[in-house]
């Protein structure tokens, strides 16, 4: 059934607001604290870094905070959060190193709040606003929970504070509030727009109620509040003192020429690149369990001047199922590249980076989406692929300069793998957990370099995985393996990073198997593209073992290291699968890794020697792909390899039919 | 009369620290001689000896015990001058150690160069992969066995390994410190195809959980344990040889030091041995001048280390990062947090002025040293804020160019940013000090502390140039700068004054409260496995004193508090009471109401330390009480204060101070290893052991 327009959510349906706008829509409801443009100006070179340098140290400690505090293994061991200091309207004038997507949707769910809010509860000092609606901001799918918090001076907001952290299970349908049948968001973790839930300092306990009710694992839930409270009173804290000791004129003054800072360069290095258009398509394979079409974005990127128009006209209706996003989807899918490929060597204040931007796209598609289309897995459904595109193209934008094509990199681990667990630990407690394994995909491949095999993901540039016993300690499951996999990062004249696989078994559990849900595109075809002639990494691959002899061989003394050793009755998992697991089932699942740089016949062959023997590219990889001949010592033959290579590009040219020798 | 004797053996110097039970003292500097570090070792024996006016075999022969801190592990760890290593580990999990948690590619970088991450990467593979084979064999979270050791195939592995030119081999096994039998019949098998092959198991050096950095910890262990082992023995025997009887020991990043037949199983331990000196020095002094809690911060030319004494003992980590792998070594947490004088000040790309973190370190160094260094660094600013004397710079051994600093701070700073050379220096030592105090107070407030519950200590050539100014940054209300006779040396008398200390861990990850009986019999093992090792010392103690904790955190969370353990049995009572310890540390750490106790509590790690007194403890003599005013030597204009500007300044040298002086700020004093800067509003007093102690008597 197609989705239903429902009347009263457009007051929700959120987009940036300038902050002479929010002035005018806040009035005289709370007083918003302001500089004028002379005092930024007036800040000295010394004042300046000083301050600055506090600010970051301060967002440092908010994160450090954050992820010491909160109970989910998604945020301690996974760093999937992140925190951001605001200005008085909302614009990000610092923002953490951890899941930039998070951060960079902040700012719109503050200014809803603003502007909202004023009145009716009001907005006072030791207030602290909820949030996981991502038509309002905030978030990117309703895991994502923001917690931010205005910080008064004088009678006045002088900046806000924010955290998010993705929350393991929030309702729904489905375990993890991943609802993979689902058709719209009634099926998955009902929105939350801002509530006030710290009110003067304390935890409102009517509110919380409310908030936690609908999870299944309402304390982990309940710990991860008490992590972001604390995130946003240690930022206020240090705030203040610094208020106190330069006036808060001039701390403002420094957050806005922070901004002002960030954008200046950015025009800077935007200028110094040619102008023109570059185009991408990134497809997704199926919106929902049992779905098998194919849904694309489209992006033309331009770059005028000092400008970046983001296009992405031609892009695919909404549809029914869980893998669309909203607006803030859109945007922090942009963001995270914008920051890591432009502004690796600029400060990362978004709200300054931001005024760079356009972006032009109509409401109704799959990147932004109205309500209540399905956002369940937004973050890396609609949002991933519109940053694949982005890569893509900036990857592109960049390459045409000899300089800035340092920091260019092809498209990273093409999607997020998702496997969530469920069901009861091996200490008969009840526990839901999103394996965050696949944190380890493969960067994609630079202009001068391999990509960085199992290094993460484009979207946080600090990831981390769980060891193995850590996650063994906390959950019903044994690991056969965890190893990374040749051939899946994109072949090049650099090569993309590989991704890895992880295979288990339920172990342990009173009651012998586990609950699995499975959301993993890019199985229908590979997502991570390469640049300049490189080829995309491989694509996913998840197999269920069912009814295996795993128990007789592990006693038998034998660890099996393939699925032909595993056994049993082999099912290939679909993108969007539920079920269970048996205690004599198996479950492997297989990552990407990033895409390729360049032609591969271009690769030094010593350097694919040296993958072969890393395993990180097959023998036939290299033969087939890299056109390498090797003898039977496994060293290269350079003329057989000229050979081959010569071929191999004939073969391309469609000039002959010849057979490429051997 | 019995001596007791410090060496630290640095990159650049070898400085020596002797003394006896009646409070005579000596300090003496050398140079290091890499890549033979044991020539250096015994040439300042011989310094030593001439500064105590007697000879070496004299000295060796009254010497009760030596104290050795090297740097040679760390350096052939980030030099890759290391064993050739073979790997053995559980099937289906070798990649672990390439894998890295993903973390391996920003672990240890600053946030500028995680910022970016186009341009990060994973360190070089810690074993290659034809030296490292996996063996069937599996334990589980429980300790139990799920597939049983392969020992033919283990057998064969081994064999492969020498044969593929491994010259150690480390060992490390799913789950091992649940249940270590695996690993040590890996070990034994070892032994029977190679005797006399350097073997380490996880389960001995590193018993916790998560394999990474277990695997990561044994290997490099591995690595240079060997050679560890190559450098200590010849230079006992040789000590022997000058007619030494005593004990020779070696400092380990715990703060204490082990036995040198012993320090080679336990190789890692070491790497931070340079580091740790100053704390435990630190901590020494601090006991002699009833100071509780100390932020120790030593300003050399190219680095900056800071560390915490809280409650009279160093503050610890258990883990450490290291070429981007994480390790699990407890030792005392010292963070290098900056660039120290060689710290470069530049404009980013957005005009805006910036210092560090990049250095000009110790080649080409500073622009003012004239040996073709040409960007302005902090050294150059504090040589034109006049707070450097160019001609008496290390007592005069540099002589300095005020040209050449200018030059650099004209052409980089001033003149691109329109502002005067006055202005441009004063900012680039402002903002210097305030990123110190930014670094400083992370680093006190990550374990929990607040900075104006301590004393600051400033030690190293560059920090009594700035500590005046950071302290006062911090709210601290008291700073020492060490003077006396370890001030040269001062790394090297805490290793003379540290103890014998031993750490002993179990990781049983369990629901907390576990039953008492199993909590009391955890402790009880690791006190067993402490007093067999403490007697393996053969030393004898003049106290022994055990410090219990266990690593307890809200159920999944990543981070552990250690929390304190009485050292009798408990019972539930007990329990309860180290529960709500937990609690109350946590509420100290994240602040109140951030605990959560409803989310229950998990206990992961069981961790003992024994501390071993050492029967001489090295006293500090007094210097002569003052007699009259302290006098000037000359007087100077400098910039100390940016709320100030530029000021007359009285100039002292060290030598002409005595106990009981005060000198009010803005004052410099120049003393043969550094200068202490005292901007306005302060008060230096120099107390009885000749340290100057800086107090603010205005804000």
């Amino acid at each position: 059934m197609p989705v239903i327009p429902v009347a009263g959510s457009e007051e929700f349906a959120n987009r940036p607001v300038s902050p002479a706008e929010t002035r005018r829509a806040v009035s005289d409801a709370v007083r918003l604290h302001d500089v004028d443009a002379a005092a930024v100006e007036a800040v000295d070179p010394l004042t300046y870094e000083v301050i600055r340098h506090r600010l970051t140290s301060i967002t440092e400690e908010m994160g450090e905070a954050l992820k010491r505090m909160s109970g989910s293994v998604v945020v301690t061991d996974c760093n999937d959060f992140d925190a951001a200091i605001m200005d008085e309207v909302g614009e990000v004038v610092q923002v953490g190193l951890y899941n930039t997507q998070l951060a960079a949707s902040l700012d719109m769910a503050v200014n809803w709040t603003l502007r909202n809010r004023c009145r009716r509860p009001g907005i006072g000092p030791g207030d602290m606003f909820l949030c996981n609606d991502p038509w309002v901001g905030g978030g990117l799918h309703q895991n994502d929970v923001s917690l931010f918090a205005p910080l008064f001076v004088d009678g006045e907001i002088f900046c806000w504070t924010g955290a998010v952290a993705h929350q393991v299970d929030l309702g729904g349908v489905s375990p993890g509030s991943w609802s993979v049948a689902g058709t719209d968001v009634f099926w998955e973790s009902t929105p939350i727009p801002p509530v006030k839930i710290v009110e003067g300092g304390e935890i409102r306990d009517d509110i919380e109620d409310v908030y936690l009710r609908r999870s299944r694992v309402p304390r982990l839930v309940a710990l991860d509040l008490r992590a972001k409270i604390g995130a946003n009173n240690v930022a206020h804290e240090r705030l203040r003192a610094l208020c106190q000791k330069y006036g808060a004129a001039t701390v403002k003054a420094v957050m806005r020429r922070t901004m002002d800072d960030a954008e200046a360069r950015l025009r800077a290095k935007l200028r110094e690149l040619p102008d023109g258009s570059w185009s991408s398509v990134a497809h997704q394979d199926s919106a929902r369990a049992g779905d098998r079409e194919i849904y694309k974005i489209v992006l033309n990127l331009t770059k005028t001047g000092d400008r970046l128009t983001f296009d992405f006209t031609g892009t695919d209706p909404q549809v029914d199922g869980l893998i669309n996003c909203t607006y803030t989807g859109l945007r922090g899918g942009i963001m995270p590249v914008v920051l890591t490929m432009l502004c690796g060597d600029i400060p990362w204040a978004p709200g300054g980076i931001a005024r760079c931007l356009d972006i032009v796209s109509e409401p109704g598609t799959i990147n932004n989406c109205t309500f209540p289309a399905g956002i369940g897995k937004a973050s890396v459904a609609s949002a991933w692929a519109t940053t694949n595109v982005t890569t893509e193209c900036l990857a592109g934008l960049l390459d045409s300069h000899p300089e800035h094509r340092q920091r260019l990199m092809s498209a990273c681990c093409g999607t997020w793998d998702f496997a969530l667990l469920a069901g009861v630990d091996q200490r008969g407690g009840g526990f839901v957990t999103m394996l965050c394994d696949s944190m380890a995909g493969g960067l994609g491949a630079r202009a001068d370099s391999d990509g960085v095999d199992t290094g993460g993901l484009a979207v946080i540039p600090m990831g981390r995985v769980a060891d193995v016993e850590m996650n063994e300690f906390a959950f019903p499951m044994l690991y056969l393996w965890r190893r990374e996999e040749p051939d899946s990062g994109g072949a090049g004249r650099f090569r993309g990073g590989v991704g890895a696989s992880s295979c288990f078994i339920p172990y342990d559990s009173p009651v012998g198997g586990v609950h699995l849900v499975v959301s993993a595109p890019g199985k229908a075809l590979p997502l991570a593209p390469g640049v300049s002639g490189g080829l995309p990494a491989g694509t996913q691959y998840d197999v269920l073992l069912r009814s295996t002899a795993i128990r007789d061989a592990l006693a038998q003394g034998r660890i099996p290291t393939s699925l032909d050793e595993v056994g049993g009755e082999r099912e290939l998992v679909p993108v969007h699968l539920e079920t269970g697991m048996g205690p004599d089932d198996v479950y492997y699942t297989h990552w990407q890794g990033g895409g390729g740089y360049g032609d591969p016949l271009l690769r030094d062959p010593a350097a694919v020697a040296a993958d072969v023997a890393a395993h990180k590219v097959s023998r036939r990889g290299a033969e087939e792909v890299y056109g390498v001949a090797f003898d039977e010592h496994g060293h290269v033959v350079e003329a057989a390899t000229r050979d081959r290579r010569a071929a191999l590009r004939r073969r391309r040219a469609g000039l002959e039919n010849e057979e490429v020798p051997a | 009369m019995a001596h007791v004797i410090g060496i630290d053996i640095g990159g650049t110097f070898t400085d020596a620290f002797a003394a006896d039970e009646t409070g005579r003292v000596a300090g003496v500097k050398t140079p290091s001689t890499p890549p033979d570090f044991s020539q250096g070792f015994l040439a300042v024996l011989d310094e030593l000896a001439a500064a105590l006016e007697t000879d070496t075999r004299s000295l060796l022969a009254d010497t009760d015990y030596i104290v050795h801190g090297t740097t040679s592990t760390l350096n052939a760890l980030v030099t890759g001058d290391v064993a050739t290593v073979g790997f053995l580990t559980t099937r289906g999990h070798a990649d672990s150690i390439s894998i890295m948690n993903l973390e391996g590619r920003y672990a240890g970088l600053g946030a500028d160069e995680v910022q970016d991450m186009v341009r990060t990467n994973k360190p070089a593979a810690l074993v290659p992969p034809q030296l490292i084979r996996e063996i069937d064999e599996r334990v589980d979270h429980k300790g139990a066995v799920v597939v049983p050791l392969d020992e033919e195939g283990a057998r064969r592995a081994v064999r492969e390994l020498v044969d593929a030119g491994a010259q150690a081999i480390a060992v490390s096994l799913l789950w091992s410190f649940r249940n270590p039998a695996h690993e040590q019949r890996v070990g034994e098998i070892i032994a029977e195809e190679a005797a006399g092959l350097y073997v380490a198991l996880s389960s001995d050096v590193s018993p916790r959980i998560r394999e990474y950095a277990r695997s990561a910890t044994t290997i490099m262990n591995t690595q240079v344990g060997p050679r560890l082992r190559d450098y200590l023995q010849p230079l006992e025997a040789e000590l022997r040889a000058r007619g030494f009887s005593g004990s020779l020991l070696v400092m380990q990043g715990s703060g204490g030091c082990v036995d040198s037949g012993a320090a080679p199983a336990r190789a890692i331990t070491t790497i931070g041995s340079v580091l740790t000196g100053g704390v435990v020095g630190c901590m020494r002094l601090a006991g002699e001048l009833g100071h509780r809690n100390v932020i120790s911060t030593d300003m050399g030319g190219t680095t900056f280390l800071a560390g915490l004494v809280v409650d009279g003992e160093p503050v610890s980590t258990t883990s450490t990062v290291l070429n981007q792998y994480q390790l699990s070594v407890p030792m005392v947490d010292v963070h290098t947090i900056g660039a120290g004088g060689g710290a470069i000040a530049w404009l980013d790309a957005g005009h805006n002025l910036r210092v560090g973190p990049r250095s000009a370190g110790a080649r080409p160094g500073p622009a003012c040293y004239g040996e073709g260094g040409t960007e302005p660094t902090v050294t150059d600013v504090d040589l034109l804020l006049g707070i450097i004397n160019p001609d008496n710079f290390l007592g005069g051994r540099k002589k300095l160019s005020r040209e050449l600093a200018e030059e650099a701070v004209r052409t980089h700073i001033a003149e691109p940013l329109g502002m005067s050379m006055d202005d441009a220096a004063a900012a680039v030592y402002a903002i210097q000090n305030a990123q110190t105090a930014d670094l400083v107070r992370k680093v006190v407030v990550t374990s929990g502390q607040d900075p104006r519950d301590f004393v600051l200590y400033a030690f190293g050539g560059a920090a009594p140039m700035h500590c005046a100014s950071y302290a006062a940054d911090l709210e601290i209300g008291e700073v020492v700068v060490p003077l006396g006779p370890t001030a040269a040396v001062f790394s090297a008398y805490g290793l003379a004054a540290s103890d014998i200390v031993l750490t002993a861990e179990l990781s049983s990850p369990t629901n907390f409260p576990p039953p008492p009986e199993t909590f009391n019999a955890a402790f009880g093992q690791l006190r067993r496995e402490l007093d067999a090792q403490l007697s393996e010392q053969g030393l004898k103690f003049a106290s022994v004193g055990y410090r219990n904790e266990a690593d307890i955190r809200y159920t999944m969370q990543l981070a552990e508090v250690e929390t304190p353990v009485p050292s009798e049995e408990l019972d539930e009572a007990g329990l309860e009471t180290v529960g709500a310890a937990f609690g109350e540390l946590y509420e100290r750490l994240y602040g109140k109401g951030a605990g959560f106790s409803e989310a229950g509590l998990q206990l992961i790690t069981y961790r003992t330390r024994a501390v071993g007194g050492l029967s001489i403890r090295p006293r500090l003599a007094e210097v002569p009480p003052a007699e009259g005013d302290p006098r000037p030597t000359s007087s100077r204009r400098v910039f100390l204060d940016p709320r100030h500007g530029w000021q007359d300044a009285a100039i002292y040298d060290y030598r002409d101070l005595a106990a009981g002086h005060e000198l009010k700020g803005p004052a410099v004093v120049e003393a043969p290893t550094t200068t202490v800067a005292l901007p306005e509003g302060c008060v230096g007093r120099v107390d009885h052991l000749g340290n100057l102690v800086i107090r603010y008597t205005q804000a």
